[in-house]
């Protein structure tokens, strides 16, 4: 614990550095330096604590109302440190670089700064253990990454998704408040021991408590349709915090729903793990659905956040269906799976991202439809970012396939039991179909921005990005394939924390622990697979040593005039599946003789929540006539109003 | 549920049996083709003609375009490497894998995506409107034979309460056969038709068109020359022969057979694959592209009527 907190004032301290230093260059790698040995310090902690299996708290001593402030490392908390800290490491590392050139006409410290204390309010959102520091760790998280989101406020649609995303995250801490309202009333105190000790008493076993939850957290998650704020906020960011935002900020929402899961006793209403299995399924289809239309690379990431929740959704379901319905084994399953995918997908989408500002860095644009063969000029970028897309995918041999696998498998233990939990057996196909479009968007972005040819002056004579910038997505790459190599470890710790989620001894749940002796197996199907490929690299190479080999153009069925303009776009690569899914998929189609292109729109917030709030405008302005702005008319208001209330109270008081 | 090739029940049933469909898929296009020439009144090339084709191409040199990068010459390799690695978690000779484990139904899935992605790559990394155009056809069809693919996959785990493909399709099917009959059948009527989308051929692809804007895998390859053409062309006709494999293993039982016996029984069931295909191919027109999806919902449904009635 002091570990810990040694880590997390080693970032503070970068902040104050930042802060102090302000203008001088030297500022850079102070600040950088100590963040992220602050980063590596805590993270070190939390994995020492995952190892040990055991929970240190400390309690501090509070004269304001709310109770002493609990923060304690226990188990499901290290899971996320360990994610915020190397997530939050390599984002710092490449922030630093990034924004170095923009310190003649920005103040750069004040983002340095803020990126620092977010970094230290994500690590006390998951250690608080008591409602007060949590929620204050939570709304600093809020507004540091509101600070963060809106850097560029020269422009208006950044300044419009820093709105957006301030309304929408004030409204789920909202739900936050209502939650640990109903829930404290019932405690003694206001410590997370407390409202776990009060937890048995709660009308329909929590029933409103969770409902609040999947509110609350839902917004910071991401779940259709709460997920509104987040390609707009994510598009706006500088990269290194769209990066770190889709990474773990996010996850915060996932966090949220677990403890108060974990807080419940692990076995929430039967209501509850379909609503959240049905969520998941609907966020994980709308999401890639709705990325494989975007053309903006942020955007289109900031939607697969939206899916790979979805995918944690059903996890969760799963967990907490496997539960109510007392099959311990596939509850341990469902939550493992999420907790894995959460830490996987910080890995791989902030990975993403940071390829995404490399190239936006090199190119200035995030126009897909402008780029095209950058993988001849950024040939590094190009590497880091395959990893990411060939993780995120889901395939083997990288990380996300295992988490997917465990999620798989507790659907397809689910699908096998003979009670009603067996319905769950739907939810696979629709991972599948997930999954396959997932494969469609990457295969899209991956091709359409690195492979072909240029598209516009953009791409063309440009170079690749510094080793500054590279060194952080080599080592989040790194971190994919060695957690995809040798998953071991990591499924261990995962099954342990969802173990105690459920409160059963992980040894008692057979069905978690063949998953825990089989993981071995897809090592070596990783391992066989990556060493096929390279082999038969090398037996290719040998064979076409003696022989003709030939480089020439395209060949494009003969055709000798070909330009770069004729080659697929981003609109019409993903056009045949967006129309196989019409409406749903929400694109505007542009056709003309020589040119066809799609536009996105949010068919939750251009189609629903602006309309809606037009509306509720518009019936606002209906009761306009009431306000005069003459002091007699508001004296008849006053008047009227005491009148009302006094023959109220008389009424009342005959009865 | 975990097993080691050491301590294997039938390794050499197994062995054997994963031998003869490596060697023997590229047999199944080609007795496709021969039935298609027989129904269609031609002569046609001879069943063989994949092997003469394959030994061609693998002593030819080849020719790179100057756009591409290693995604290009990724994408052969990688489509061979995963195809061949699924067949190690496929009980071949109907009754066990070299290779089986908790879930591994989804490695399966996901090393054939893994193929499908990179080849998809290699489209895109020639630049030409002509690969791109395929690449996005094939990743299109394919995301909507995924779910179907894993609804039989789903149903055939209720069926056996197994989560290998060894359970799903070895000699635990063969136990509770008769009482789930109707439900496989239909299960396996939904994997022929996924198989047509998913290799590629009529009446979603026509492996026998060139040059034409409506085709889909073909396209794709347009630039892959050499043995690069060769290892894509075999890998095809490797994941049609799994799909056959799959397809013989829910009809015919295979699990009490001696090795030599399932062998044989392999062969003719992938012969008589071919046959289906080669009969479907010469008896329907390709579908116009806005139809293929349902087609393939259709193949789904199938499936989804066999899950429905495990689950009832």
């Amino acid at each position: 614990m002091r570990l810990f907190f040694a880590g997390v004032a080693l970032v503070l301290v970068g902040a104050v550095a930042a802060c102090v230093m302000r203008r001088r260059a030297v500022v850079d790698a102070v600040y950088g330096v100590l963040v992220v040995a602050g980063c590596l310090v805590s993270g070190a902690a939390a994995v020492v604590a995952l190892a040990s299996g055991s929970s240190a708290s400390v309690t501090v001593p509070s004269a304001v109302p709310g109770g002493d402030w609990v923060f304690a490392l226990d188990p499901l908390a290290a899971v996320f440190v360990a994610a915020v800290s190397f997530v939050g490491a390599a984002c710092v590392a490449f922030g630093t670089p990034y924004l170095a050139h923009e310190r003649a006409h920005r103040p750069v410290w004040f983002a340095h700064a803020t990126f620092a204390v977010l970094i230290a309010a994500l690590m006390l959102v998951v250690t608080a253990q008591a409602v007060v520091p949590f929620l204050i760790a939570w709304e600093l998280m809020a507004i540091g990454s509101y600070l963060l989101i809106v850097h560029e406020d020269e422009h208006p649609d950044v300044r419009r998704s820093g709105l957006i995303y301030i309304i929408a995250t004030h409204t789920g801490t909202l739900a936050l408040f209502a939650m640990f309202a109903a829930w404290g009333a019932q405690a003694s105190d206001w410590s997370f021991a407390a409202l776990a000790a009060a937890a048995p008493g709660l009308p329909h076993g929590g029933s409103l408590i969770l409902a609040l939850a999947v509110l609350g957290f839902g917004f910071k998650a991401g779940f259709v349709p709460l997920h509104f704020w987040l390609p707009p906020a994510h598009s706006a960011a500088p990269t290194h915090v769209s990066a770190l935002m889709s990474g773990v900020v996010i996850k915060m929402g996932i966090y949220g729903i677990l403890r108060v899961v974990s807080l419940l006793g692990g076995s929430p209403p039967l209501w509850w793990g379909w609503t959240m299995l049905a969520i998941g399924v609907v966020s994980g289809v709308l999401g890639v659905l709705w990325a494989l239309a975007q053309h903006d690379i942020k955007r289109l990431l900031a939607y697969h956040s939206v899916e790979n929740i979805g995918i944690i959704g059903i996890g969760i379901g799963v967990g907490a269906l496997g539960a109510a319905y007392g099959h311990p084994g596939i509850a341990v399953l469902g939550y493992a799976g999420a907790l894995l995918h959460t830490i996987n997908h910080a890995l791989f989408k902030s990975l993403l991202f940071l390829g995404a500002g490399a190239v936006y860095q090199a190119t200035g644009t995030r126009d897909m439809e402008a780029l095209g063969g950058l993988a001849k000029r950024l040939p590094y970028t190009w590497l880091a970012f395959f990893i990411g897309a060939t993780a995120i995918i889901g395939v083997p041999p990288l990380n996300g396939f295992v988490s997917e696998w465990l999620v798989y498998v507790g659907l397809f233990r689910s699908a096998q039991t003979p009670d009603a939990l067996r319905l769950a057996a739907l939810g696979v196909p629709a991972l599948a179909l997930i999954g396959a479009l997932a494969l469609a968007c990457f295969a899209k972005v991956s091709g359409i921005v690195f492979l072909g040819n240029a598209r516009s002056h953009h791409a063309e004579g440009v170079h690749e990005v510094s080793r500054s910038l590279l060194a952080p997505m080599f080592a989040l790459a790194g971190a994919c394939v060695l957690l995809g190599v040798a998953p071991g470890p990591g499924v261990v710790a995962v099954v342990e924390v969802a173990a105690r989620i459920t409160r059963q001894a992980p040894a008692a749940t057979g069905e978690a622990m063949a998953v825990v002796r089989d993981s071995a197996w897809i090592s070596a199907v990783a391992l066989v697979l990556m060493a096929l490929l390279a082999g038969l690299w090398v037996v290719r190479r040998a064979a076409l040593r003696r022989r003709v080999v030939r480089a020439v153009e395209t060949w494009a069925c003969g055709y000798p005039l070909g330009t770069a303009r004729m080659q697929y776009t981003a609109s019409s690569f993903a056009a045949p599946l967006l129309s196989t899914f019409g409406r749903m998929s929400g694109v505007v189609e542009h056709r003309a003789a020589d040119a066809f292109h799609t536009e996105p729109v949010d068919l939750v917030l251009d189609r629903s929540a602006i309309p809606a709030w037009h509306w509720v405008r518009r019936a606002a302005l209906r009761l306009r006539p009431i306000q005069q702005g003459r002091l007699y008319v508001y004296l008849i208001y006053v008047m009227v109003a005491l009148v009302a209330l006094l023959a109220y109270l008389g009424l009342e008081g005959r009865q | 549920m975990m097993q080691f090739a050491g301590d294997h029940p039938a390794l050499p049933s197994a062995l054997g049996a994963l031998g003869v469909l490596l060697v023997g898929a590229p047999l199944v296009p080609g007795v496709a083709a021969r039935t298609r020439a027989l129904l269609t009144g031609r002569r046609g090339p001879p069943a063989w003609q994949l092997y003469a084709d394959l030994a061609k191409l693998l002593r030819k040199g080849a020719v790179y375009s100057t756009t591409t990068t290693w995604a290009f010459r990724l994408a052969p390799l990688a489509v061979v490497v995963t195809t061949v690695m699924a067949c190690l978690l496929l009980p071949v000779d109907g009754r066990s894998a070299l290779v089986s484990f908790t879930g591994d139904v989804v490695a399966f899935a996901y090393l054939l995506g893994l193929g499908r992605f990179l080849l998809v790559l290699g489209a895109l990394d020639t630049g030409s409107s002509f690969e791109g155009m395929g690449a996005s056809r094939e990743v299109t069809f394919a995301s909507l034979v995924e779910p179907g693919l894993f609804v039989v996959l789903v149903a055939l785990g209720i069926a056996t309460q197994r989560l290998s493909l060894t359970g799903m399709f070895g000699a635990e099917l063969w136990r509770e056969w008769s009482l789930v009959a109707p439900s496989v059948i239909l299960l396996a009527a939904s994997l022929f038709v996924l198989m047509l989308a998913e290799c590629s051929r009529v009446p979603v692809d026509d492996p026998a068109t060139h040059l034409e804007l409506t085709m889909i895998h073909e396209v794709m390859v347009l630039d892959h020359s050499g043995p690069d053409f060769a290892l894509i062309l075999y890998a095809n006709a490797l994941k049609l022969g799994v799909f056959a494999t799959l397809v013989l293993d829910l009809l015919v039982p295979r699990a009490e057979l001696a090795a030599w016996a399932s062998a044989a029984t392999l062969v003719a069931g992938l012969v008589a694959c071919g046959a289906a295909v080669g009969v479907v191919e010469s008896t329907m027109a390709r579908l116009r592209l806005p139809k293929v999806p349902l087609f393939i919902a259709g193949g789904t449904a199938l499936g989804l009527f066999g899950l429905i009635l495990l689950l009832q």
